[in-house]
């Protein structure tokens, strides 16, 4: 009798299970991700975190603004080899060195009908430029629009950005301001407009959560977006959901099982793995963030130059970059990102060379080393490691401490620690704003405590010269001069790693991360 | 006089509440010196000074701690908990968006948790020293020593990568319309009579619960196991069986009840625990609940949504405590709050 009992609870709960994964053949979802995106042809992108809000003029991370982007465009954008091209403005033009006029696209309507117009780019950059503008709250994107003044209306189609004086990047910068329309946001307020988002991008919004999922759905009028990125027209599948999968491991069982099409921020061992999925191709870009170690200049032994040039010559980045970093990155021996304007590829670096540096140790009065703590985020744990040990090889004792973010950044712009490896982002491409923070003196990021009146008179000159040439002369120049004084060990720039299903076509990462889907379509 | 009890122990929550909101705001002002505008500027270029300060000044991180929390109290006794400062919306919608999911998988959670403990603790002990006992407490203990993010990817490679059975993450499927009425989707589901949305709610629940409730199980299980075994061993339950009651009925209507006390209290604890929202469960299911939104708050030292949070944990366990009293006297009358 007993038995039997237990024999009915055991069959419950297995009928239970049964149930549960039988359904998965008929259920609409497995639908969504097999046979209806074929037929409404459905997106879904893995993205690493949370989403800010659906206010262009509120958020500044990267993830924020890729899931925006593809609802918003801008007056100019950017291909995947980061060439700037016309986006809602149509053309543009530089008469002085303050000034900036732009013609914009006739035609173009918001996601609600109403058209695009300058009355809406003014609006757009007010929101930015003017204090609690926002219901009474500021936008943290104010230094994003550098010395612009104010901005007027000359026509229904043509604007003109007026600064205090030249901000040359001005033009690389506006890839990452989006247009927001006008008259909605007056009628509704911005509370109303974060929750209800409206703009004139390729997809309008549907509905989600910040930290779950945003679902968007093909805009039938849409204009067609940049004629420099073909195919021109409106998205080609007709529903993109941004799924938040924080979880790597999940990202990618995710991309396995089919349930996501792409995904971003695969670590270099889970690359491999991929690779073997015949269902999954991994893609790769050369990224916009440089990794470097950085010494405080004010602190003994490493305000002694020749110390700091042996630890250049004591570490063997291109064995970092095979071993730990499996080939995803690509070597750069000058404190900017490979590739960007004024980039100088004929500095030959510190070349990896252990005798010079314990030469280079027992010139500086160091022969038989020092005692060295280097601190990192968790993340960068391995590559930190791996230098301490190439440290350890040339007589220096160093070793690795590992902090919250959080905790660790304050002390180091305090000047309280020796030295630090971390990565720093410059995704107009301009060393503009990678230089200004990380070694201007007392700057949010200048973790180095660097203070070098040449740099800081050629710095300055470089950020208001708007002949292109010129100032990029001067980038090349600062680079001599950061490699000879040695404030930092530059290492590499990150690839940034993606993925997608072998069924997803016209797509290829960029080197800024964003996922535009504007033109992807499915096989 | 059951009531009047039960009535004075709600009341000494408020002062309770009141020194954990103090203590909730001093300890993430301790924090070492953490700038939450600086941590949403990241690190990369373009961020003015006085872009900062007026962004502190907005936030009220400019003034001294003791106005600071002067704002936080004179907010709470007006029930506000103030303004996210990442996500720039009031901190009192963002949790109230998240707790169903959280509620939903914390409730799916301790429903199989229980499933799987109570009977596989009852039988344990009426089988004590068997294969059966030995066999169930092994698979507890290792169940105890699980890590959850472990047993949560190891769950998604075998049932969703491999076996496709369930999804890798989320609440529901893209393309089952539920209507919203509850926030619970297995709720609003059965609301409007919605069984597609029903199952695909069900089918991706089960793997964040089993994950989450895997703990919870081993540990009531043993607990259960242990309570029994000491309650068998009572006169009562001798004298139940001297009288010829079937066995069934000694276990379950003598024994079981008497042996649910300990249980009770170890219950109601994780319970609390579970609505606090499981961060690694949450994170590792995609999961969108409350306890990845304050630990990515607590990350970016957005203070007014930690301080909401918790202030909110705060208030369910002691709930779920006060209930665990008031539970005992029922289970047992001779026991008063």
């Amino acid at each position: 009798m007993r038995r039997s009992r237990w024999f009915v609870v055991v069959g419950m709960a297995l009928a239970v299970l049964v149930f549960l994964s039988g359904c998965g053949g008929s259920e609409p979802e497995t639908e969504s991700v097999g046979e209806a995106e074929q037929k409404d042809k459905i997106i879904v992108v893995g993205i690493k975190e949370s989403i800010d809000t659906l206010d262009p003029a509120l958020y500044r991370g990267r993830v924020t603004e890729t899931v925006i982007r593809n609802m918003f465009d801008g007056l100019v954008t950017r291909t995947t080899d980061m060439e700037i091209v016309p986006e809602l403005a149509v053309s543009w033009e530089n008469p002085t060195p303050t000034e900036w006029i732009f013609y914009l696209r006739e035609g173009v309507t918001f996601h609600n009908g109403d058209p695009f117009t300058a009355d809406d780019v003014v609006y757009s950059f007010e929101r930015i430029m003017i204090p609690e503008s926002i219901d009474g709250e500021s936008s943290p994107r104010s230094g994003m629009v550098g010395s612009m003044e104010r901005v007027e209306k000359i026509d229904d189609y043509t604007v003109k950005f007026i600064f205090s004086e030249p901000w040359p990047i001005f033009l690389r910068m506006l890839p990452h301001h989006q247009m927001v329309p006008k008259n909605y946001i007056e009628e509704h307020g911005s509370a109303h407009f974060a929750q209800n988002p409206i703009g004139a991008g390729p997809f309008k919004f549907v509905r989600g959560q910040l930290d779950e999922e945003i679902v968007m759905e093909r805009y039938d009028d849409y204009y067609g977006g940049s004629p420099d990125l073909p195919p021109v027209g409106p998205p080609a599948i007709k529903t993109a959901i941004f799924k938040v999968l924080p979880e790597t491991a999940t990202r990618v069982a995710a991309l396995q099982a089919g349930d996501a099409h792409i995904i971003h921020a695969v670590p270099p061992h889970l690359a491999n793995q991929l690779k073997a999925d015949s269902n999954v191709e991994v893609k790769t870009a050369i990224g916009t963030r440089v990794f470097f170690l950085e010494f405080n200049v004010t602190k003994e032994p490493l305000d002694n130059v020749e110390v700091r040039r042996a630890i250049n010559h004591a570490i063997d980045w291109d064995s970092i970059i095979d071993n730990v970093l499996e080939g995803y990155a690509v070597r750069t021996v000058v404190p900017a990102v490979p590739g960007c304007f004024g980039y100088n590829d004929e500095i030959k670096g510190y070349e990896y060379s252990p005798d010079k540096a314990r030469n280079l140790l027992a010139v500086a009065g160091y022969p038989k080393g020092f005692s060295l703590v280097i601190d990192c985020e968790s993340e960068f744990k391995d590559v930190t490691e791996a230098i301490a040990q190439m440290l350890n090889e040339v007589g220096i004792e160093a070793s690795v401490r590992q902090w919250d973010g959080g905790v660790l950044k304050p002390k180091l712009v305090e000047g309280e620690r020796h030295a630090s490896f971390g990565s720093w982002g410059n995704s107009t491409m301009e060393p503009y704003d990678l230089f200004e923070p990380k070694l201007l003196p007392n700057e949010r990021g200048n973790y180095s405590q660097y203070n070098n009146p040449e740099f800081n008179a050629l710095f300055e000159k470089a950020a208001i010269i708007v002949d292109e040439e010129e100032r990029a002369q001067i980038y090349r120049d600062i680079q001599a001069l950061i490699v000879e004084d040695a404030p930092w060990a530059p290492g590499y720039s990150s690839q940034e790693i993606e993925a997608c299903r072998s069924n997803v076509i016209n797509w290829e990462p960029s080197p800024d991360n964003r996922i535009n889907l504007h033109r992807v379509d499915l096989k | 006089m059951r009531w009047a009890k039960i009535l004075e122990r709600s009341l000494l929550t408020i002062p309770v509440m009141v020194g954990v909101a103090i203590a909730v705001f001093l300890f993430m002002r301790l924090t070492p010196a953490a700038d939450p505008v600086d941590l949403m500027m990241g690190e990369a270029g373009n961020v003015s000074q006085a872009e900062i300060e007026r962004l502190k000044e907005e936030f009220n991180l400019d003034k001294p701690l003791l106005v600071q929390l002067k704002y936080f109290l004179t907010d709470l006794a007006r029930f506000d908990l103030g303004q996210s400062i990442t996500k720039r919306a009031p901190v009192g919608r963002l949790i109230k968006e998240r707790l169903p999911a959280t509620i939903e998988l914390a409730a799916m959670s301790f429903l199989l948790a229980l499933a799987i403990a109570v009977p596989i603790g009852i039988l344990s002990a009426v089988k004590q020293n068997s294969i059966l006992d030995r066999l169930s407490m092994g698979v507890s203990f290792f169940g105890l020593s699980l890590p959850g993010f472990w047993l949560g990817i190891i769950l998604i490679l075998l049932f969703s990568v491999k076996f496709g059975w369930f999804p890798t993450a989320g609440r529901i499927a893209y393309g089952v319309n539920l209507t919203d009425i509850t926030g619970f989707h297995l709720l609003d589901s059965l609301l409007t009579g919605n069984s597609a949305a029903f199952v695909s709610a069900l089918r991706h629940l089960f793997l964040p619960a089993l994950t989450m409730g895997a703990t919870m199980s081993a540990t009531v299980a043993r607990m259960v196991r242990s309570s029994m075994l000491e309650v068998l061993r009572q006169d009562y339950v001798t004298l139940a069986r001297a009288k010829g009651l079937p066995e069934v009925s000694v276990i379950c209507r003598h024994a079981l009840r008497n042996a649910l006390i300990p249980t009770v209290t170890v219950v109601a604890i994780q319970a609390g625990g579970f609505l606090a929202g499981n961060m690694i469960v949450e994170t590792v299911f995609g999961w969108p609940g409350v306890g990845r939104l304050v630990v990515e708050a607590i990350l970016r030292r957005d203070f007014p949504l930690v301080q909401g949070a918790v202030m909110i944990f705060a208030f369910t366990f002691i709930v779920m405590n006060l209930m665990a009293d008031i539970l005992y006297t029922l289970i047992n009358p001779k026991i008063s709050l």
